[in-house]
């Protein structure tokens, strides 16, 4: 019996949870080789017109730890000591938030950006959203190289711990798809979506304890609490920096609450992707 | 053999919203309700919605192949977007069985800074090849698109035609047991459009069901069993193609035909024109080979010696078929005022089925400054008659010799 495809209005309803947990799940695993494409597609089409290419992947990172070596060395900063060199802990930081934000801005503006397919072509959505966070993921790469460099710098000898980086960043990741794929989905309705991201972003950069340490008490201290951010970042910071951290179990409620919303985002996007066909 | 329809619409209607900023909060409605799981009501039209696919029924066995013709708007595209499941349908259902191939635009996955090669596996992932089937058919995919050098090259260094062929072999290669053809074979060059005909034709060998939306009548009389006409969507006719396309192209006419033959206060004017047969009688169908005639009636107010009258014959995409001029034919139009009336007849029509327009001019003597002029106001439908392929009809005998009489056993 050939595989059998049938159309009907709010069908994804119909099916029942299982059906689509199944569906979802046979979606991401027959579409592997297009996500590597489209992830090779944003790559390639970021560098090929330009002289210095894929060296534009090092310049960005460089110019902004560069900036952070001034910054410290004429003093702007006037951080409490965090125990080790300024910038080492502010650019361990930025790395991991910048997973997140760049991810977020990746993500949320994939469907619009390819709507001109998706009105053409059936394929899956789903494959543009997850594709899209590739880019974040290689900056990070790379900014970890420029990291190992500053230890060297400083003469900053990293644990074994270092290793665990690639488990670390799983949660930020979860949390960014999951985001990523309501406000793909916001965005393909209300070009607004985009304008209010770019301006929250940086927003909660600020909110979120990445570029100084968390204060002790005060409004900002409560607030961090019950930021799933700060826990995801500053436990990675602080595992890669000196080897331990007493956030873990905001870390592993963070983890958990990452993966309750990737769930539950790409659930609804696959409810709702057909509907933003229409729309966008 | 009794099958099961491979494909099959069941009902299905559609809707579009008139307004951006409505559709927007309709949208967000429809999401939020299917995020909650509550139906979205979908067969209710709300304010500034309509219907763009009215209750369309059709059902299609394994090879059939189905043309889709109707004017701009009456959801031709719409439906094939349904029917890829690129939109879903607001009422009814539709089933597929089978592996889906569209055109729906050629090309439309294609990133132009990336090379030819490169766009090929993109595009081939984007259509649901895997990544061995790319790599087994590269090859076939770069002879057919005929890229040759350029295969490195960045796409948007391409000429038009060899995107569009490389968009097609693509698609193509894809293997679907249903192809979705949206209006594509009416890009590229004439040695193309042979070669994507010859395409389709292979791809019906192998039974694979066809549906093609075209504007061009040829290429649905050539390709299509079976054709569906849409008119603000809704199903005005199925079944032969020959009498859809009839249908279509006569309610295509219907509106040209109302325009009245002008009647102003010019000092020389074209006040009627009619067509006649051989009995003088008005009539709008003739078959091939048959007698007509021209008749047009002028007014002059001013004396005007040696004007020249000029009657052409144009088919249905605005081509001239033939344009006749009594300068031309060194026949004098001599002095006129007042009423008069002009023919001009033609023993032997031989034009091929189909619908045609007649201009006619009236012509200063200077030979170029049109006084008069009605522009195809009538339409004649020659229908039947004669049969050849091809575009005109010439009176022909055959004759056929052996150089050997043949023994009786």
């Amino acid at each position: 019996m050939k595989k059998e495809k049938i159309y009907l209005p709010d069908s994804a309803i119909r099916n029942g949870l299982f059906h689509v947990v199944c569906e979802i799940f046979f979606e991401l695993k027959q579409n592997r080789w297009l996500i590597f494409q489209l992830f090779k597609r944003d790559l390639l089409s970021l560098y090929k017109q330009s002289l210095l290419g894929f060296m534009w992947a090092f310049i960005f990172p460089i110019v902004s730890v560069g900036t952070f070596l001034v910054l410290n060395r004429s003093g702007i900063f006037n951080i409490d000591d965090t125990g080790i060199p300024y910038p080492v802990f502010a650019i361990t930081g930025m790395a991991f938030w910048q997973l997140f934000s760049t991810g977020i801005n990746a993500t949320s503006s994939s469907l619009v950006k390819a709507g001109n397919m998706i009105v053409k072509i059936n394929f899956s959505k789903k494959s543009l959203v997850l594709a899209s966070i590739g880019q974040s993921i290689l900056s990070f790469s790379v900014q970890l190289l420029l990291i190992v460099s500053l230890f060297a710098y400083y003469g900053i000898v990293p644990g074994w711990q270092v290793l665990l980086i690639p488990v670390l960043i799983l949660p930020i990741i979860f949390l960014t798809l999951g985001v990523g794929f309501l406000l793909s989905i916001l965005n393909g309705i209300f070009r607004d979506t985009g304008n209010i991201i770019s301006i929250l972003m940086t927003f909660f950069m600020f909110l979120t304890p990445v570029l100084y340490p968390k204060p002790l008490s005060g409004f900002l201290s409560r607030i961090s609490d019950f930021n799933p951010l700060y826990y995801l970042v500053s436990f990675s910071r602080d595992i890669i920096l000196f080897g331990k951290s007493d956030l873990f179990t905001g870390f592993m409620l963070s983890t958990l609450l990452s993966l309750i919303v990737f769930c539950v985002c790409i659930f609804i996007f696959h409810l709702t992707e057909s509907r933003v066909a229409e729309r966008i | 053999m009794k099958s099961i329809p491979i494909v099959d619409i069941n009902n299905v209607s559609k809707k579009y919203c008139k307004s951006l900023k409505r559709s927007m909060i309709y949208g967000f409605f429809d999401i939020s309700r299917n995020i909650f799981g509550i139906r979205t009501k979908s067969e209710k039209l709300r304010k500034k919605e309509f219907w763009a696919l009215d209750n369309i029924d059709l059902k299609l066995g394994t090879g059939d192949i189905l043309g889709i013709i109707g004017a701009n708007g009456s959801g031709k595209s719409t439906l094939l977007k349904l029917l890829n499941g690129i939109f879903w349908p607001d009422k009814g259902q539709i089933t597929i069985r089978g592996r889906v191939g569209a055109l729906i635009e050629v090309g439309a996955g294609f990133h132009p800074l990336l090379s030819g090669r490169e766009n090929i596996f993109l595009n081939g992932a984007i259509l649901g090849m895997s990544k061995k089937e790319v790599e087994n058919k590269f090859d076939d995919i770069v002879k057919f698109a005929e890229i040759g050098d350029f295969l490195d090259t960045p796409v948007k260094h391409y000429s038009s035609g060899m995107f569009v062929r490389l968009g097609f072999s693509v698609a193509a290669h894809c293997d679907p047991e249903i192809l979705l053809i949206d209006e594509i074979l009416s890009v590229g060059d004439l040695n193309f459009q042979l070669k994507c005909r010859k395409k389709i034709k292979e791809m019906r060998e192998k039974r694979t069901t066809i549906i093609l939306v075209s504007h061009n009548m040829h290429t649905i009389n050539y390709l299509c069993d079976n054709t569906l006409v849409l008119n603000h969507g809704k199903k005005i006719f199925y079944g032969e193609t020959n009498e859809a396309i009839d249908l279509y192209k006569e309610s295509q006419n219907k509106k040209a035909n109302v325009e009245k033959v002008k009647n102003d206060k010019k000092a020389i004017r074209i006040t009627d024109f009619s067509v006649m047969d051989n009995k003088s009688e008005t009539r709008d169908w003739f078959r091939t080979g048959d007698y007509i005639k021209f008749n047009v009636s002028v007014f002059f107010k001013r004396e005007l010696k040696n004007f020249i009258a000029n009657i052409s014959i144009y088919d249905e995409f605005g081509n001239v078929v033939t344009g006749i001029r009594n300068d031309h034919d060194r026949e004098n139009s001599g002095i006129l005022i007042g009423r008069g009336e002009i023919d001009l007849e033609i023993e032997k029509l031989n034009l091929l089925p189909g619908f045609y327009k007649i201009n006619v001019n009236i012509i200063d003597p200077d030979g170029f400054t049109i006084l008069d002029r009605i522009e195809g106001v009538r339409t004649i439908r020659i229908s039947g008659g004669k049969e050849v392929n091809g575009v005109a009809y010439f009176p022909h005998q055959w004759t056929f010799k052996s150089s050997e009489e043949q023994k009786d056993k």
